[in-house]
Formats: structure tokens, C-alpha cells, sequence
């Protein structure tokens, strides 16, 4: 059986590409960013293994038209089509899969992702898609899914595998009920970094400080926390599952010593923390990773980690720590679930940069509830951090409400959610009704990415980069282009909306 | 927001219960909150323990040797304030009080915490409790179950309910598919218990889970 984990190319009408983004949500932008689909990395390995032909098929990074994608794919025969979609390009999906069932009606489609998996019904409606993965859990479900459809000719009937809702007939949808929250990751292998072809993810990545860089198989699925009410880590049906890290870290060896790779982020929602967090760092300095020329770097959320750890990591060759602070008044990170105190902030950056960690911060603006003092606290506090040299970098963008998540249902409910179009859910506008007008919130995020060209951030920036004792110095062309590519890019999309609506 | 310890009651070498002002704090049973020390800027998730009807919030803590938050927070005095955020999280009873719903709680260690807040919050709650330890110091405030209910399933120990694991005792139990069953505590045995209920014929949606670590 062959399977095909495809991802089209998905090009808006401004000929901006769709990338997967800020909370692994998806945003369109013209300089590529191409993150590697971890746990689908994991799924294609792991059927590899189990003697199935694998086509990694991901359009995007491999540089393809969507014409000559299709036309690839459907030369291709596959007998099983895996996609993985998000709200902002669940319409494209489904014309995609329509697309296809018209060139290649005996391949089943199984439809992925976090809206999907949240409204199966839906996309079973508007599209021929065959199956709907109710997991998140993409690689362990697939592993017993794929034997059980080569095996049974009944599949559709009888399918014994929780976490799917399978289409039986026109509306006739067969819901196997939900799925296992908790895997034992360590029975899910490693990606295949030559089946992925990981270099294609190893080089246009703004998280990577040197290149080639690349995904580490996550430690934890999908966050540790899982609170934030705008997160997709969030919901009733999801907790954590986590990874040794015995395991992980012979991952990390491999890449260093046999891929020759200089910088190692791990996606996961939020990295280990506590005892696992030191336990991994010093397992690094064991084995003399950290000797390797390669930085390593991961998502934490503020509280998480204390002095001990950080010194430990710092150690070890950690650099960039990517942190949401999403915002900086105490009611909006309560409603939020953020689950730390304002106050937290700035002691927390402190003992990341005292330790030299590259702290890069995303923050949100435009919640239905957030007034002109909110916004400004914001950025009073994101402009004092920076000047402060407490951050390195950040990233601004709108909160969406997307996937089915608390904060999109609560948006449903308070009946302030503009937009009816899920094209229209694409992140470059605010779509939720706000009490001040929409161009306060996109004239914030200009204010915010202003920084970066601000003398005295240049300044502290130089100050830091160039710091005696450090080889931070060749990092400056890598900033100095970043800060130039995100503002270029944000103030492109902020100019096509800016203006055109008031709230 | 900050709340007032009002008492540390030990339980055993490793274990304690930290009771803190409740401040007027809504929550659900089955919910958790973020711990930490006042100014630290490092929390924790805790399960709530108490009972929803009580003027406290209690929280069941296993103090872990090397473990930050766990061993700072039995240090703090009666009158000292704690850095508080929650209440969240959906481990909670989905209860439909016309319905009679019949509960399976299965925990490891401190995992009891939220079945505790379940059981005082809700009389007349059918259910039973599966708690799974290594030895009989961690049979937290086992009185405040009525006994029938509990089963103490102790690993390291003879002359309990159970000698052996959780999933042991599972094994030969029967387990009606349409009870509803709760998993709490580390996350191999809540995986080996879901693989075990779903061998006996429980659905996947019947089947909860929390993992503490
Ligand atoms: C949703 C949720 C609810 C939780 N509720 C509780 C609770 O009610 N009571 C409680 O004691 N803990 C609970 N925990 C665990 C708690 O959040 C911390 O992980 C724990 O207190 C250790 O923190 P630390 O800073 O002391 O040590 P760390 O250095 O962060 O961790 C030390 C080590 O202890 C392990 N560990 C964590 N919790 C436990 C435990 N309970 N028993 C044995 N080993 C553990 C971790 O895996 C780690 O290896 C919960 C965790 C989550 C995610
Ligand atoms: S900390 Fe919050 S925002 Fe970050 S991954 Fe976890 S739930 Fe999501």
C-alpha cells in the first residue's frame, strides 16, 4: 500500500504562501517558512517501518506549483492521502480533496488537524474526505488505522480503532468514539530526517540562529500546561503525553554527530521543565553535545522554569527560548488561563538573559475584550523589556480565534465573531468585534516592530551581541535581517486591512 | 492573585496538605490550579483536594526529592501569602444529576486529589476508588471515604486490599461499559488502564484522564 502525508502549496490572491505560524496556526506570507511537521514525520516513519511505501509529499517545502503538486500526486496512484489542516485553509482543503477523489476516486483521504478533528462531521459534509482523525495523536492512530484498512475489506463497518469518524455512505458517518489521550511517545520512533528530506526545513526558518537547523521529535504532546484558552493544546479531550529523555536525547546525538546539524528547536506547546529539564541539559553536557557548535532552543510559558534550570541549560548550549506573553495587564492573561502574574515577566527574563538565553517573546493583540489601557500596557511593558535588553526578539500578531478552542467558542457565545468566512480566519485581520476601533490594535502592532529600529534597542542589541567573551557578534547580520523581514512582512499585511475597518 | 496559607498538615514524610484562604474562589471539582511562592516567578499545577462547599482551598502535595515548587511550598508559614492562579482545567464530573451515572476513579499517588474533591463535593455520588501506592503512608485521609468504596491497591507492601499495581487488580474486575471512568496520577498507568478498559469493551469516550508528570 502506498500513503501519501501531503501538504499543497497554498498561495493567497497577493501571492503570499501559507505557513504554519505562531501556535503552529496558519498565516500567509511572501518569505517562506518552512516548519517540519513533526508528529506526521513521525507517522510517515513509522508505516515506513511497517513495510508501507511512503510518498513524503509536503508541496511547500519541496518548492511546487500547486499544478504540478497535483499532478505529482495523482501520478503517484497513492492508495491512502494524509492531510493536515487548520481552520484559515479548511475550505482549500476540502476543494483539494474534492480535486483529487475526482482523479483518484479509490484513494482514501484521511483528513488531520486540530479543526478537523473538532468538527468531524463538518468536513465529512463538505468534501469526500473518507476519514476524520478525531486524535491528535496522528502517528500512534495511523499505525494501527493503515494495517487495519490493508487487511479488512470492512474497514468502513467494523473498525475497531478509537478516535475516527469514518464515512459509510453519502451521510452515513460511523463515529468510533474518542480517542487516547496519553500514548507512550517512546514507542513512536524518531523522524526519519531522510524521509522528511529535513533539509528543506533546514534553512528558511526565523527560529533558527544558525543553520542548518532542525525539529527535534517533540518531548511533550501536545502542552504540559494546556490551559491557555486561545491555544488548540487546549480542550477537554486533550492532556500531555511526554517523552524519556534518554530517548530524546540519543535523538539529539544522531543530529549532531551524523546530520551535522547546528541548531535544534523542539515545538513542543511547552519543553520539560523541573527535573526532566536538568536532567535532559546534563544529559547534553554528558555526551559533550554542547562541545558541537550546536545551540539548541524550545517553547517554554513563563513560571516554568527556575535559576537552576536556566544556568543548567545555559550550560548546555541552549540559546533561543520562545515564550508567549501574549500580554501584559493581569486581566487579560487571567482570561486568558495564562496562569502567571505580570509580575512574573521581567524577574523571569532577567535569569534568562543573566544566563545568556535568547528569549523571544510572541505577543496578541485584539481580544474582543481589550481596551485602549490594555493594549497600551502592552506595549509599555513589550517597549521596556526590549529597551532593557530583556528580550532579544519578539513577534506580534492578532489574536484569531481559531480551531474550536476555548477562546473561539467563548467568541461563538458572546456573539462577537465577525467573521463567517473561515478564509477570512487567516490571521492579517481582526475578525471578533473590539470596544476600540480595529486600527488601534494593527497601529499597536506597528508601534511593537518599530522597536527593532528604535537607537536605543540597536544600541542594546549591539551592546549584548557584541558582548567580550561571547561568539554572539555573528548573530548580528541574522537580527539585523530579521528584524528588517518580520517588520516588512507585518506591515504588509497590517496595510491591507488598516483603515478598512473601524471595530 | 495571592492567597493566605491557613495550614500545613503533614501526612506523611512526603506528603501534605496545604490549605489556603479560598477567597471567594469559585471552582469545579476536578479542577487544578497554579501554585507558587510569593515573587518566585515559578509555579506548579496542583489538583484541588478540598471540597467545594468549604471557606478553603485545600491542594494534596507529594514533596519530590530535588523538586523545586513541592518542597518550597511546605516550607511557608501560617499568615503567608502564595502566588494563586486557576481555577482550570476539564478533569471534571460531566453530571447530569437525572441521570444515575455510576464512577470509576482510578489514581496513583497524590492522583487521589481531585476523587477526594469529587467525593465530599458530591453526596450520594455513586462510585468506587481505585488507588494505587507503593506503601500504606500513602493512604491520604483514607477516612474521608466511606470504606466500601476504596480500594487500596499497594505495590510494595502486604495485608491491604491488594497487593500488586492498579492494573493487577483491574485485570479481573468486572468493568461495566457504560460507567464512566476517571484516570489520574502518572501517565504510564493511565495508559495501561485505558488499554486494559478498552480490552474489557469500554468506549474511548467513557474513559477521562488527567496526568500529573
Ligand atoms: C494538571 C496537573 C495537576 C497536578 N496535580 C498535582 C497534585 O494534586 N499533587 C501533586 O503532588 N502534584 C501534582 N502535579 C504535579 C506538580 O505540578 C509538579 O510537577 C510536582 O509538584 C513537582 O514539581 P517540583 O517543582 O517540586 O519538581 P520538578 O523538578 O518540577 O519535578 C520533579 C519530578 O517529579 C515528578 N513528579 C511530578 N509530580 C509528581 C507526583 N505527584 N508524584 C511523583 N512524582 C512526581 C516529575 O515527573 C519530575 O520528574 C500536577 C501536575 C499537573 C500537570
Ligand atoms: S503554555 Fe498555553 S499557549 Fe503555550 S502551548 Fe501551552 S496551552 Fe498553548
Amino acid at each position: 500500500m502506498k500513503i501519501a502525508i501531503s501538504y499543497p502549496p497554498i498561495v493567497n490572491a497577493d501571492g503570499q504562501k501559507a505557513m504554519v505560524s505562531q501556535n503552529r496556526n496558519v498565516q500567509f506570507f511572501k518569505k517562506p517558512t518552512y516548519l517540519l511537521p513533526v508528529v506526521h514525520g513521525q507517522a510517515a516513519t513509522w508505516l515506513r517501518d511497517m513495510g508501507f511505501e511512503i510518498l513524503w509529499d509536503d508541496g511547500n517545502a519541496q518548492l511546487k506549483l500547486f499544478d504540478t503538486w497535483m499532478e505529482d500526486l495523482v501520478r503517484q496512484q497513492p492508495d491512502v492521502v494524509v492531510f493536515e489542516s487548520t481552520t484559515p485553509v479548511m475550505k482549500f482543503y476540502w476543494d483539494v480533496v474534492n480535486q483529487l477523489k475526482k482523479q483518484l476516486p479509490g484513494c482514501i483521504v484521511i483528513m488531520t488537524g486540530y479543526h478537523s478533528m473538532r468538527k468531524p462531521e463538518e468536513t465529512l459534509e463538505n468534501s469526500d474526505t473518507d476519514i476524520v482523525l478525531r486524535s491528535n495523536h496522528v502517528d500512534f492512530t495511523l499505525a494501527k488505522l493503515i494495517p487495519f484498512i490493508a487487511e479488512s475489506n470492512g474497514w468502513r463497518d467494523n473498525c475497531p480503532i478509537e478516535g475516527l469518524m469514518i464515512r459509510r455512505g453519502d451521510k452515513d458517518y460511523y463515529d468510533t468514539g474518542d480517542f487516547k489521550q496519553i500514548e507512550p511517545l517512546d514507542l513512536s520512533p524518531d523522524v526519519d530526517r531522510d524521509l522528511v528530506q529535513w533539509k528543506n526545513y533546514a534553512f528558511e526558518n526565523g527560529n533558527f540562529l544558525q543553520t542548518p537547523g532542525t525539529y527535534a521529535t517533540s518531548v511533550i504532546r501536545d502542552c504540559m500546561f494546556g490551559k491557555c484558552s486561545f491555544c488548540r493544546y487546549n480542550g477537554p479531550d486533550l492532556t500531555f503525553s511526554m517523552r524519556s529523555v534518554t530517548k530524546s536525547l540519543d535523538e539529539y546525538q544522531r543530529l549532531v554527530e551524523d546530520y551535522k546539524v547546528r541548531e535544534i528547536f523542539d515545538d513542543s506547546g511547552v519543553w520539560y521543565r523541573g527535573m526532566e529539564a536538568r536532567q535532559f541539559a546534563q544529559g547534553i553536557l554528558d555526551r559533550g553535545l554542547h562541545r558541537k557548535d550546536c545551540y539548541f532552543g524550545f517553547n517554554t510559558r513563563f513560571g516554568y522554569m527556575e535559576e537552576d534550570t536556566i544556568a543548567l541549560l545555559a550550560k548546555a548550549n541552549f540559546r533561543f527560548v520562545l515564550i508567549g506573553l501574549e500580554a501584559c495587564d493581569q486581566e487579560t492573561l487571567d482570561k486568558l488561563s495564562k496562569g502567571y502574574a505580570v509580575e512574573d515577566v521581567i524577574p523571569n527574563l532577567k535569569m534568562y538573559t543573566k544566563y545568556g538565553l535568547f528569549p523571544h517573546l510572541t505577543i496578541m493583540v485584539g481580544y474582543y475584550w481589550q481596551t485602549r489601557e490594555q493594549l497600551q500596557k502592552t506595549v509599555d511593558m513589550v517597549k521596556r523589556i526590549m529597551f532593557q535588553g530583556l528580550a532579544r526578539t519578539l513577534q506580534v500578531t492578532l489574536c484569531t480565534p481559531l480551531d474550536f478552542t476555548p477562546y473561539h467558542q467563548e467568541c461563538l457565545d458572546q456573539g462577537v465573531l465577525q467573521a463567517k468566512d473561515y478564509n477570512d480566519f487567516d490571521m492579517s485581520r481582526l475578525i471578533v468585534d473590539t470596544p476600540i476601533p480595529h486600527d488601534a490594535y494593527y497601529e499597536a502592532i506597528r508601534e511593537m516592530y518599530g522597536i527593532a529600529f528604535h537607537p536605543r534597542f540597536i544600541s542594546r542589541q549591539l551592546a549584548f551581541l557584541t558582548r567580550p567573551g561571547t561568539t554572539n557578534w555573528k548573530f548580528l547580520f541574522t537580527y539585523g535581517g530579521r528584524a528588517i523581514r518580520r517588520v516588512r512582512q507585518h506591515v504588509f499585511n497590517l496595510t491591507k486591512h488598516q483603515g478598512a475597518a473601524t471595530s | 492573585m495571592l492567597l493566605k496559607v491557613l495550614e500545613i498538615r503533614n501526612l506523611s514524610p512526603s506528603a501534605y496538605v496545604l490549605r489556603l484562604d479560598r477567597n471567594g474562589i469559585e471552582f469545579k471539582p476536578g479542577q487544578c490550579a497554579n501554585l507558587g511562592l510569593k515573587g518566585s516567578g515559578v509555579n506548579r499545577e496542583y489538583s484541588i483536594y478540598s471540597d467545594c462547599g468549604t471557606p478553603w482551598l485545600e491542594f494534596l502535595i507529594k514533596e519530590i526529592p530535588g523538586g523545586l515548587v513541592s518542597k518550597s511550598l511546605r516550607q511557608v508559614a501560617p499568615g503567608q501569602m502564595i502566588e494563586f492562579h486557576g481555577p482550570y482545567g476539564a478533569f471534571v464530573l460531566t453530571h447530569d444529576s437525572s441521570v444515575s451515572i455510576r464512577y470509576t476513579f482510578i489514581g496513583t499517588g497524590t492522583g487521589i486529589a481531585p476523587f477526594h474533591s469529587f467525593a465530599l463535593s458530591y453526596p450520594g455520588l455513586q462510585y468506587r476508588l481505585i488507588h494505587g501506592i507503593r506503601d500504606s503512608s500513602e493512604q491520604y485521609d483514607y477516612s474521608d471515604f466511606p470504606r466500601e468504596r476504596i480500594t487500596s491497591c499497594v505495590s510494595r507492601e502486604t495485608g491491604h486490599d491488594f497487593h500488586g499495581r492498579v492494573t493487577h487488580f483491574l485485570s479481573d474486575q468486572d468493568c461495566p461499559a457504560e460507567d464512566r471512568y476517571y484516570l489520574c496520577g502518572n501517565q504510564k498507568m493511565i495508559h495501561e488502564v485505558y488499554d486494559l478498559l478498552r480490552q474489557k469493551g469500554v468506549s474511548g469516550s467513557n474513559i477521562m484522564m488527567e496526568a500529573f508528570f
